[in-house]
């Protein structure tokens, strides 16, 4: 059978030319596909649906093209600051960040020198006072929990006094509002 | 290419201020105009403008110089904007679609052409483009504006709408199709 003559052909060969048109853009054919650009050129000499398809679609692409959306030079100057400061913040965490972490491997080293030494202190004095290992190992035990444990008291107690303050200034303020 | 990525990697790793600001003079234009036609909102899209270099400062370590530069930046802030529209309203790009009438939209400033007969042609049809565009689906409207405002590849396409190559080339062909008639309204 002649495909020329050929319905389902036919529409094949518009449909594959439309495409290339479509996706390629008329102009970039050349430097795509050289053998499809070939078969688009000879196709659209012979078919003028297709040739005004092309012209329609490179129009098409042209006046996306022509859309002028420009960027102001506020909204430029802006997100340049705001990028800056925000690199700054970072900046600041990281340091920050860098801080904290020598500071708990510095308190993680002392506590270990500091629990070694202390450990044979214990030892040394529960021996001398010919105690028994465990009376000594709970004092050394309660020796090293309990100023943790005070601290930690102190600063609930704190944070209360602390809330407690503020509720009141709300209080007194609400009492002056209203 | 391969060599401004990797100067590219290397600052955004070091947070380097001073190639931040290059970057965002150098990609202005071209992420705004992405954002205007993504979310079809100038304001929204000026939000999201700002939002997008701030993600690329915090994230920039992220940056693969395998890929161009752009690429990447436009997957950063189509993700912001898809955020954006999930906050607002729980669905996808298609929310993007909702215009708002009274909103001015894709606010097209004038354009400088050599004469007034050409400026008011050009001004028209790039009304009608617009105008056209307001009505496509979001979906359409990012593969015509990554494929023939940024000339993006569809590959590079393919990989910021993360979808498949042939689902591209779909959008974009019927993209353009649907434009047709308004682009034919400009000539009658």
């Amino acid at each position: 059978m002649n495909p020329k003559t050929n319905p389902a052909t036919n529409d094949d060969a518009h449909k594959r030319a439309r495409t290339l048109i479509t996706l390629a853009g008329p102009e970039a054919l050349s430097s795509d596909q050289p053998s499809s650009t070939a078969w688009l050129t000879t196709h659209l000499e012979s078919c003028a649906s297709c040739r005004a398809f092309a012209e329609n679609a490179a129009e098409t692409i042209h006046g996306l093209r022509a859309i002028p959306i420009a960027a102001g030079r506020t909204l430029v100057s802006t997100t340049q600051t705001r990028v800056r400061r925000r690199a700054l913040e970072l900046q600041r965490q990281r340091e920050h960040l860098w801080l904290v972490s020598i500071s708990c491997t510095a308190v993680t080293l002392c506590t270990l020198l500091s629990a070694i030494v202390l450990w044979s202190g214990f030892e040394w004095l529960g021996t001398r006072a010919q105690l028994p290992s465990l009376v000594w190992q709970v004092g050394f035990l309660i020796f090293c929990v309990v100023p943790a444990l005070v601290a930690g008291i102190l600063l609930l107690a704190k944070d209360k006094n602390n809330n407690n303050d503020n509720d009141r200034l709300a209080h007194h303020a609400g009492s002056y509002q209203g | 290419m391969a060599q401004e990525s990797t100067e590219i990697a290397r600052g955004l790793r070091r947070r380097d201020p001073d190639l931040l600001d290059r970057l965002i003079e150098q990609y202005q234009h071209r992420l705004l105009r992405y954002l205007v036609y993504l979310t079809g909102r100038r304001e929204l899209a000026e939000d999201l403008f700002q939002e997008t270099w701030i993600r690329v400062l915090e994230r920039g370590h992220q940056f693969n110089d395998k890929y161009a530069f752009s690429t990447w930046l436009f997957t950063v802030a189509r993700n912001l904007a898809i955020d954006h529209m999930r906050r607002k309203q729980p669905a996808s790009l298609d929310g993007l679609m909702d215009n708002n009438e009274d909103a001015a939209p894709f606010d097209v400033p004038a354009t400088v052409s050599p004469s007034a007969f050409d400026l008011t042609l050009q001004r028209e049809q790039g009304e009608h483009i617009t105008a056209g565009m307001q009505h496509l689906p979001a979906e359409y409207r990012e593969a015509l504006v990554l494929r023939f405002q940024e000339g993006m590849s569809l590959e590079e396409i393919s990989s910021v709408v993360r979808v498949p190559l042939g689902t591209v080339k779909s959008r974009i062909y019927r993209g353009l199709s649907a434009l047709e008639p308004w682009l034919k309204g400009a000539q009658l």
